[in-house]
């Protein structure tokens, strides 16, 4: 079992797994974690199941110090990391010792970084997930001073300096278009709304978050709303508020909402959405709904593809 | 004569299909929208994964690899002609042991104001309402209640509140809700039961369901906070004829 303690917390640290799909049904949001291809890749490095918890952290300073030997990945928004100063690679099982101080130093790009542990964070389960969901308090932020330690792992240390094939690294452009489906309310906008929403850049805004990824930009012209009779929002959903300007809907999104929506995210580009960071220009593109699936079966036989490059024979599960 | 409005289904984003009746907010609309929950829970359709209703749409989630939209979109609009034909399931009222007055009621004395009638009034005409569940949305399983009276009324704050504690039971024209857990919000607040209608302790985390009704029934301080150590199923009284 690998234990560390949290000598500083970064932005906001938390943790996270795939987040609660089956109690939307009663109305609570999904949650998990915001970039979750990042999250089933370092999971599939550490030979972990798909469903284990690892540590989110929003942009830099996050520092932990080793309190027992372990092993540990880190993944997700490109990062400079440093073991005791040294500088180490992502996206590579790295054997950590009692002592040792693992710190994210500089932000290259993306916005949030995960650390997975060989056997997962022991984190509460709670409703069939260990995210947290602070607005719904549920779990909580980390603070200077917290210990956190991984589930008991019999496994050893059989992968250590395994490292991801660089054709699995998500493809964090955010250059490219992030391609949309219509939303529920498109006939709320205008037709030069729609073109200016589908062919103008917008900045991400600072006060973005886990809920909602605001946008800066050019207001997009509506014909009714921008309230509407409270509907579902489902995540990805894109809604223009009274400022005019997109908001995305990510993992931590209410489940229903009373602003127009206008188009809605392909699944396929939730997670990169995840890592937009404040500063960045996005632009929106609309595509098919086939198209979209075509992306998301591409996606999913990318997951397969890491899942057998990466296998190994543990002997120690039957 | 009323023209029969059809309902307005197409599928969004890869993995649902949005149905939309007429746009009001009614209860004779959500009916519709609950009454096709059910038909579809008992479909047993191949794909199909859950609905979602609000006050006059339904979201329908499946998987986009197991069904088609088109096959799915067929099998919601059968589902939409049996639920026609369907009884809903019995209403359920809740009745919540409910503390009123001093600092549980922030905003009887604004109500009181925009009504005309006193503080007293609003508490005494707060206490016995009994109020239809549309749905359960926003976060943590909010209920969306309505069916405040006229006199009832009063318009949201101006600037929300930014924060209002869980437990509070309020009103905001004729929307009603008791707040899951601590949030900001623009309603009037006049009173807060104890009885954890969210918790994560639970499955699943709320026993309240659409198309229930709940009275938030006035009771003094002690008696309010000792029914907060029982479970919510403990308030169901079996039948409620709206």
């Amino acid at each position: 079992m690998s234990r560390f303690a949290i000598v500083n917390p970064g932005l906001l640290t938390t943790f996270q797994d795939l987040g609660r799909p089956e109690m939307l049904k009663y109305a609570l949001s999904v949650s998990g974690a915001m970039d979750q291809t990042s999250v089933y890749l370092i999971n599939l490095l550490l030979g972990n199941q798909e469903t284990a918890a690892v540590l989110e952290t929003t942009m830099v300073g996050l520092k932990l110090r080793a309190l027992a030997d372990g092993q540990i990945v880190v993944g997700g928004a490109d990062q400079s990391l440093e073991i005791n100063g040294r500088s180490a690679q992502m996206w590579t099982v790295l054997s950590v010792k009692e002592g040792d101080v693992i710190a994210l130093t500089e932000l290259h790009s993306g916005m949030r970084a995960y650390v997975g542990v060989t056997g997962g964070f022991e984190a509460p389960l709670i409703l069939g997930s260990r995210s947290a969901y602070l607005r719904g308090s549920i779990g909580s932020a980390f603070k200077y001073g917290d210990e956190i330690r991984s589930f008991e792992n019999k496994g050893g240390y059989w992968n250590t300096g395994k490292v991801l094939p660089s054709r699995f690294i998500p493809d964090r452009d955010m250059k490219k278009p992030f391609r949309v489906l219509p939303g529920s309310q498109m006939n709320y906008f205008s037709e030069t709304g729609i073109q200016v929403f589908s062919t103008s850049s917008y900045t991400i805004s600072p006060v973005s978050d886990r809920q909602g990824i605001r946008t800066d930009g050019p207001k997009v012209d509506r014909i009714k709303g921008p309230d509407i009779i409270t509907d579902p929002t489902p995540m990805g959903s894109i809604q223009i508020p009274g400022s005019g300007v997109p908001i995305i809907l990510h993992r931590d999104a209410q489940v229903t909402g009373g602003y127009a929506k206008i188009a809605i995210l392909c699944k396929a580009d939730i997670d990169r959405a995840g890592q937009l960071c404040p500063g960045d220009r996005i632009r929106f593109e609309f595509i098919s709904r086939s198209e979209a699936l075509f992306l998301l079966k591409k996606r999913n036989h990318m997951f397969e593809e890491a899942r057998k490059a990466l296998a190994v024979k543990n002997f120690k599960n039957r | 004569m009323k023209k029969k409005h059809h309902p307005l289904l197409r599928p969004l984003g890869e993995d649902s299909i949005l149905v939309e009746f007429d746009a009001i907010v009614s209860w004779e609309i959500n009916g519709k929208v609950r009454r096709l929950q059910h038909a579809l829970e008992k479909k047993d359709i191949d794909g199909y994964k859950m609905a979602l209703p609000a006050y006059r749409s339904l979201i329908v989630y499946f998987d986009p690899f197991k069904i088609s939209d088109e096959k799915m979109l067929s099998r919601t609009r059968s589902a939409l002609l049996e639920s026609e034909e369907m009884e809903e399931p019995e209403s359920r009222l809740f009745r919540l042991p409910t503390v009123y007055g001093g600092e549980y009621s922030p905003d009887a004395e604004r109500v009181a104001e925009l009504s005309g009638i006193t503080a007293e009034k609003v508490i005494e005409l707060s206490s016995n309402l009994k109020l239809p569940i549309y749905f359960l949305g926003y976060i943590c399983s909010q209920a969306y209640m309505g069916g405040i009276p006229k006199e009832l009324q009063a318009p949201r704050h101006k600037s929300p509140r930014p924060l209002v504690p869980g437990g509070s039971f309020g009103f905001g024209g004729p929307q009603a809700n008791i707040l899951a857990v601590d949030s900001p919000s623009g309603l009037n607040y006049v009173g807060r039961t104890f009885v954890k209608v969210f918790s994560t302790d639970r499955f699943p985390p709320t026993a309240f369901s659409p198309g229930d009704f709940v009275q938030c029934y006035g009771v003094d301080e002690k008696a309010a906070i000792e029914a907060g150590e029982r479970p919510m199923e403990d308030f169901i009284e079996p039948i409620c004829n709206s």
